[in-house]
């Protein structure tokens, strides 16, 4: 089972060299794309049994630059390959160039992946699902199991989304500036939605899928191999680190959820806070500050704290207040009405909530309602606590935080005559 | 042979008075049951919809279709969850007896049409 996981790690390990190494020589990211495939699925049938080959990545990139030869042997094929004025099919390069190709360019090719992986044109759900299977490696099967979906909805959504990087003329290259700097917030994006796809999922029975979020961890740590001084990098991969840490404490033994405040410490990882504190110290100070960083300070204070009393809650309303100034909005807004009832009791918090009432972007989460249930519970208006609980109960699409909301609603519920009559 | 045990949106209103253990309650035996379904290979599909004061409802009004707020049936007759499984009637009956058992609020149980040409 070892040497299964041990095959898994470094196939995924070179997935995005080997396909950097053939898009670089043939062009047609798709095609090349297909291929790299292949040759994972080759390599997971033959090395368990013949054990892994002595290089590796050479063996991956001759297998899959046979494969890309094949597919252009084929009729359609070719007169696919004449029309986008490809190269001659002829021009089957030894495997031990291709291999050449690897040693310099390796660290710009897999940045050049993940920015085009991460392209504009292509919406988030592609994104996420084309980033994970080319500089992933995962299989679609893969993706599909973690998103809850069919396989084939995967694939032509991988299809698609190969066809809008061609028709976009994206090029396999790193973006200049200025526009790098915007790419790079899109990359960002992508691992982070990633990362909270695992984390909380935004449907279905399961509250997390580890393996979500410990691959949006994996391609962070490699963009931040990649690109060790841009702070804001670095600031997401503390981020996630310090959040997932809390991972076994969030859901009890039965599955129900544990908040912050009831989770047992005990629990929690503190290899992985280690690791997310000392990246945030090196961090902070180094580049400008951004909402990574911030929010990844905001999670090591939390984690900080021996017992939920003990949390430093007007540092943390001190950074939600420097985080409303750098990336202001609605969901910044509700994280520093929690701090701010912390600080400053919950009719503050409650005060700032009403702030959001009228805000469309917060029309269609129950996340708001959820907060002024907490809130009100803590002003001890439990008629209205009660009330907003299950109204947040009702607009959640996640079924155990569905679950969570109508208990939380259900025990502030003191059964009258009426009731008893019902 | 397959049955589909609907679950409608009036339990959410018809049980929101309950003490919190009962709702506790309720949890357990619906994740333990389909965790039992899902375990015997009897449950070939199972969701929970998200509440139908969420849903909207595409009419054709004015000749155009035009969405619009609300589940098209009353909310207590709308569909709130499902399992689908493959069993036989008394089996999927048995199944919908024992949630019914607890919640005291009505299911349905419904066959799934045969999509294969020769009966």
């Amino acid at each position: 089972m070892t040497g299964q996981h041990r095959i898994e790690d470094l196939l995924r390990e070179c997935t995005p060299q080997v396909l950097a190494a053939l898009v670089r020589r043939y062009g047609q990211f798709d095609a090349c794309e297909d291929a790299v495939q292949e040759a994972l699925l080759a390599a997971t049938l033959q090395w368990p049994g013949e054990g892994i080959p002595e290089r590796p990545r050479s063996w991956l990139l001759t297998v899959a630059g046979r494969a890309l030869v094949d597919e252009w042997r084929t009729d359609s094929a070719r007169r696919r390959r004449e029309t986008a004025a490809a190269l001659d099919p002829t021009d089957h390069v030894p495997a031990a160039d291709l291999a050449a190709d690897l040693t310099g360019a390796d660290r710009d090719d897999t940045l050049a992946l993940l920015f085009l992986c991460c392209h504009p044109a292509l919406s988030p759900p592609s994104q996420l699902a084309l980033t994970l299977r080319a500089v992933g490696g995962l299989t679609t099967t893969q993706i599909a199991a973690a998103f809850l979906v069919p396989e084939a909805t995967i694939a032509k959504r991988i299809v698609r989304a190969k066809q809008r990087i061609r028709d976009a003329g994206a090029r396999f290259e790193l973006p200049a500036q200025p526009q790098r700097t915007e790419r790079l917030g899109v990359v960002l994006q992508v691992l982070y939605l990633i990362f909270n796809e695992g984390y909380t999922t935004s449907s279905g029975p399961a509250l997390q899928r580890a393996d979500l979020t410990a691959e949006a961890i994996r391609l962070t740590r490699l963009l931040q191999h990649l690109l060790p001084d841009e702070a804001e990098v670095a600031g997401l991969l503390a981020l996630m680190l310090l959040t997932d840490a809390r991972r076994a404490a969030r859901t009890n033994a039965d599955g129900r959820i544990a908040p912050l405040a009831d989770q047992h410490r005990d629990l929690w990882d503190t290899d992985a806070i280690g690791e997310g504190q000392a990246i945030l110290t090196r961090t902070l100070g180094t580049g400008p500050v951004g909402p990574y960083q911030l929010q990844a300070a905001i999670a090591a204070l939390h984690d900080e704290a021996p017992a939920a009393g003990a949390t430093d809650w007007p540092q943390i309303l001190a950074l939600y207040d420097v985080l409303t100034t750098v990336a202001p909005g609605p969901v910044v807004t509700l994280s520093r009405a929690v701090a701010l009832a912390h600080v400053h009791g919950p009719r503050a918090g409650l005060a700032l909530l009403g702030t959001l009432d009228t805000d469309e972007r917060m029309a269609h989460t129950h996340r708001l309602e959820a907060v002024r249930a907490h809130l009100l519970e803590q002003a001890g208006d439990t008629t209205a606590a009660r009330d907003a609980y299950l109204r947040a109960a009702r607009m959640t699409a996640n079924l155990p935080e569905q679950r969570y909301l109508e208990l939380r609603g259900a025990r502030l519920h003191q059964p009258g005559p009426a009731n008893l009559a019902d | 042979m397959k049955y589909m045990i609907m679950m409608f949106g009036g339990i959410g209103a018809a049980t929101r008075d309950r003490p919190a253990e009962w709702i506790a309650g309720m949890h357990e035996l619906l994740m333990k049951l389909d965790t039992e379904l899902k375990e015997s290979g009897e449950c070939v599909a199972s969701d929970s919809l998200a509440d139908p004061s969420q849903a909207k409802t595409v009419r054709f009004t004015g000749g155009a279709p035009v969405p619009t707020d609300g589940p098209f049936a009353e909310v207590k007759e709308s569909l709130a969850g499902y399992w689908i499984v493959e069993a036989d009637e008394e089996r999927a009956l048995a199944i919908a007896s024992q949630v019914v058992g607890y919640t005291e609020y009505p299911m349905e149980v419904r066959r799934i049409m045969d999509h294969s040409a020769q009966p």
